[in-house]
């Protein structure tokens, strides 16, 4: 077999389980990333104001949800893999795959950092602490947009 | 339903009834005062302001000391269940009540006992704790038998107490035993240290403690008598008095507790107190009179007229009459029905609307309840949602504002659940369930069914601008900035439908002639307030720019297909997770349900947050964007937001 064949009879697959594995591996370091700068700036306020802790958890969750487009989306490629699909098939769902894998990464970080300067208007004008959700609610609208056409995209084109 | 209409009024009284009236309309409540000391006119004709520091400063420090025993005493009381604490909510009072009991309420007494008892109270735990520090400094000299007084008092010989690391415990013992006239005896051990006695001649000093300096041998001093057991156990026995005194002022604080309603009274009555002092700085006065300018919502004018001619009989002036809708001091009160008043707080965040604005309040709600149940759309959602919200309204004993936020989202499930039907999902497809559309399957529906509410929002928008510019008496400027785009998107959209779907060859014309007046009428017209023709010609070239922003606009609406994809999908994928451990056999039945019940409350908590956040967001950026100025000042009824209680 030389590498062609290789790459035509194995390479949908292979293209394939790799998109399903970006989407989950990128926004997953990219959400677990965000969590932990929140978490970081959260335990700091934790010193002095512990009854803060259910506020500033919604604030800590906020950059969690890109790590779980990137699941759905890695779960629906995964169930279009076979062993004998097309090298076209698999380059597709690799491609389709790439929106969420790349700002689901990217976002979740950009977002955790409007969390932790939530934490700072936490700490100091509690009251007011819903706009700061509000603002990083905000950045989260690109992951779903990603989410969503990812989404699209495994499921229009029948193979 | 809408902005309630308020009267201004100014009084002018002796300043010997400040007191009295100020408390009578605190009771009143819905006073709100106009701070004079920013009225030019009058600060010119040499009236002075009242100042009251002092008073204010006194009243400050009273709450804060309130408030340290309340939080003292709450620490020593015994807890109550967090379910118990919300059903009960706080207690209710009038304000008569307040100031009797409060007045009746022995503070300085009660203060001075509680902090004298923390002050000693925290005196005898830092001796507790030298205590049991100096135990485990002797501990490990337990087993040395000797009263240290005999030690020393050795004339001959040096003693030496001290530790050295474990590792070098051979050397020391091999260089030591061949030592002459020097006695040795190791006393203790653990993992890290040899606890060693060293007694030798003075005349052999120099060697031992050469040696000693070799194998890292630290001095331990004690400055006690007897032998170490009998010091530990005199020293435990000392600890146990301070104990039981510390558990003495426990008791007593405990007893105390008896006094936390009484405090949490007289916290509040030192609050309203503050806020009457804080209130007659914002009048003027001269050496007898005093001038009071202000609001009152005009339904309660003859109220307000009432309260002040029972404090003041006869003697005073007052002259009332209709706010001005200029006014911007003008304070703003919404008023609506219970439905509409519980969305509220969306536009009080945005921005309390002017005096001479429309609440805005009405105008969004419905469209917040119909996107948000669209963005979340599932039945079994709503029905948690509704449940648990109505059994909270039901069962916990909330203020008014925690109420107004439960029943919120009460009404905004039913939007959930309707949606939920149309989409025919219930908890991402667990129960399969008939479907209107089927918004997993169906995205183009779905798409234009997003922005076809989109465009019903901003028309809707739209048509409220003209509504203003009429009001306002504008009516060339309702046809030119708002006729004029409804042409232009009205004919635009049907132009683009039918690029895609056959329709009749007239409605396409019309559309495209309908595009083409409306962008004609917009080029000449938006440029209107500029000066010079060059001028004109930019700011109408700039105006129909403003097209991209409106396309702009429209595609935002996608979100709410969006939000509704990403929580269904969430939901499923739980549900591919469940039917996976499922498939095990019976041992993945529990945590199948483990995975149901949090993934289920993450991807509830994730959708509506997202859902209520991005519903926002079209409300205020989409929606009042074309319309909603604000900018008005709030409300503030004269009285203060309770801490500890409830007003009746």
């Amino acid at each position: 077999m030389n590498i062609a064949e290789i790459f035509s009879n194995y390479g949908g697959i292979t293209f394939g389980a790799l998109g399903a594995a970006l989407a989950v591996l990128m926004s997953g370091i990219g959400s677990s990333r965000g969590l932990g700068i929140v978490g970081e700036a959260a335990s700091a306020l934790m010193i002095d104001e512990p009854e803060k802790f259910g506020r500033s958890l919604v604030l800590q969750l906020i950059p969690g949800s890109q790590g779980l487009y990137g699941f759905v989306i890695g779960l629906l490629a995964m169930l279009q893999l076979s062993p004998a699909m097309e090298l076209s098939h698999g380059l597709y769902v690799f491609m389709s795959c790439l929106p969420i894998a790349f700002v689901g990464w990217k976002s979740a970080i950009f977002q955790s950092k409007v969390c932790a300067a939530g934490i700072t208007l936490l700490a100091k004008n509690e009251p007011q602490v819903t706009k700061a959700i509000i603002f990083a609610v905000m950045v989260e609208t690109y992951a779903l947009l990603a989410f969503v056409i990812s989404l699209i995209l495994l499921n229009t084109v029948q193979f | 339903m809408a902005i309630a209409k308020m009267t201004k009024f100014t009084l002018i009284t002796f300043s010997k009834y400040r007191v009295r009236l100020l408390r009578e309309l605190q009771h009143f409540k819905y006073v709100h005062f106009l701070d004079l000391t920013q009225n030019k006119i009058l600060k010119n004709l040499d009236l002075k302001s009242i100042s009251l520091p002092e008073s204010i400063n006194a009243l400050e420090e009273n709450m804060k000391k309130t408030e340290f025993a309340i939080k003292v005493l709450e620490e020593v009381q015994e807890r109550e269940s967090v379910f118990q604490k919300l059903k009960k909510g706080p207690e209710g009072y009038d304000l008569e009540e307040i100031e009797e009991q409060a007045r009746s309420v022995p503070f300085d007494e009660i203060y001075e006992e509680i902090s004298t008892l923390v002050r000693t109270r925290e005196h005898f735990e830092q001796e507790c704790q030298k205590l049991s520090e100096k135990i485990m400094q002797l501990t490990p000299w337990l087993s040395l038998n000797i009263p240290f007084k005999i030690l020393c008092s050795l004339k001959q010989c040096t003693v030496l107490l001290g530790m050295i690391p474990k590792k070098l415990k051979e050397n020391f013992t091999d260089d030591l035993s061949q030592t002459a006239l020097t006695y040795f005896h190791i006393v203790n051990e653990d993992h890290e240290h040899v606890y060693v006695i060293v007694v030798s001649h003075h005349s052999k000093n120099g060697k031992v403690l050469d040696i000693l300096a070799r194998c890292g041998f630290t001095t331990v001093r004690f400055s006690i008598e007897h032998e170490p057991e009998k010091e530990v156990h005199d020293l435990k026995k000392k600890a146990e008095k301070y104990r039981k005194r510390i558990h003495e002022m426990e008791k007593r604080l405990k007893e105390m507790s008896a006094y936390l309603k009484d405090l949490k009274l007289l916290y509040e009555y030192f609050a309203l107190l503050k806020v009457r002092h804080e209130a007659s700085e914002k009048f003027l006065t001269t050496d007898h009179f005093h001038i009071i300018e202000g609001y009152v919502p005009e339904k309660f004018s003859g109220k307000f007229q009432k309260a002040v001619k029972k404090i003041l009989g006869k003697e005073f002036y007052l002259h009332m009459k209709e706010a001005d809708t200029d006014d911007p001091d003008v304070p703003v009160l919404l008023e609506n029905r219970k439905f509409t008043a519980a969305f509220e707080s969306i536009t009080e965040m945005y921005a309390m609307p002017k005096y001479s604005e429309l609440d805005p309040t009405p105008l969004l709600t419905i469209f917040y309840f119909v996107f948000f149940g669209m963005m979340v759309a599932d039945l079994g959602y709503g029905l948690f949602l509704f449940i648990t919200t109505f059994l909270v309204l039901k069962y916990l004993n909330l203020s008014e504002k925690q109420k107004r936020f439960i029943h919120f989202f009460h009404y905004l499930s039913y939007s959930v659940m309707l949606w939920g039907l149309i989409y025919g999902s219930f908890l991402g497809g667990i129960i399969p369930l008939p479907a209107v559309i089927h918004a997993t399957e169906e995205y183009h529906s779905l798409l234009l069914l997003s922005v076809a509410l989109g465009v019903i929002h901003i028309f809707f928008a739209l048509g409220i601008k003209a509504y203003n510019h009429l009001k306002n008496r504008q009516y060339f400027a309702a046809v030119f900035d708002v006729g004029f785009w409804y042409l232009v998107l009205s004919g635009g959209i049907i132009f683009i439908i039918s690029l895609f779907v056959t329709v009749s060859e007239t409605l396409r014309s019309t559309g495209l002639y309908a595009m083409i007046i409306g962008a004609a009428g917009i080029l000449l017209t938006g440029g209107r307030e500029n000066k010079t023709f060059g001028g004109k010609i930019a700011g109408g070239l700039y105006s129909l720019y403003g097209i991209s922003g409106y396309i702009g606009d429209f595609v935002s609406y996608t979100r709410l297909m969006a939000l509704c994809l990403s929580s269904a999908f969430l939901a499923s994928a739980i549900n591919m997770i469940i039917d996976m451990l499922l498939n095990l056999g019976w041992f993945g039945v529990f945590p199948a349900i483990i995975v149901f019940v949090i993934g289920s409350a993450f991807n509830l908590f994730l959708s509506m947050l997202s859902s209520y956040v991005h519903t926002l967001r079209l409300t205020y950026v989409e929606f009042f964007g074309k319309f909603y100025e604000g900018g008005g000042k709030a409300f503030r009824p004269f009285i203060n937001e309770p801490k500890y209680i409830r007003y009746k």
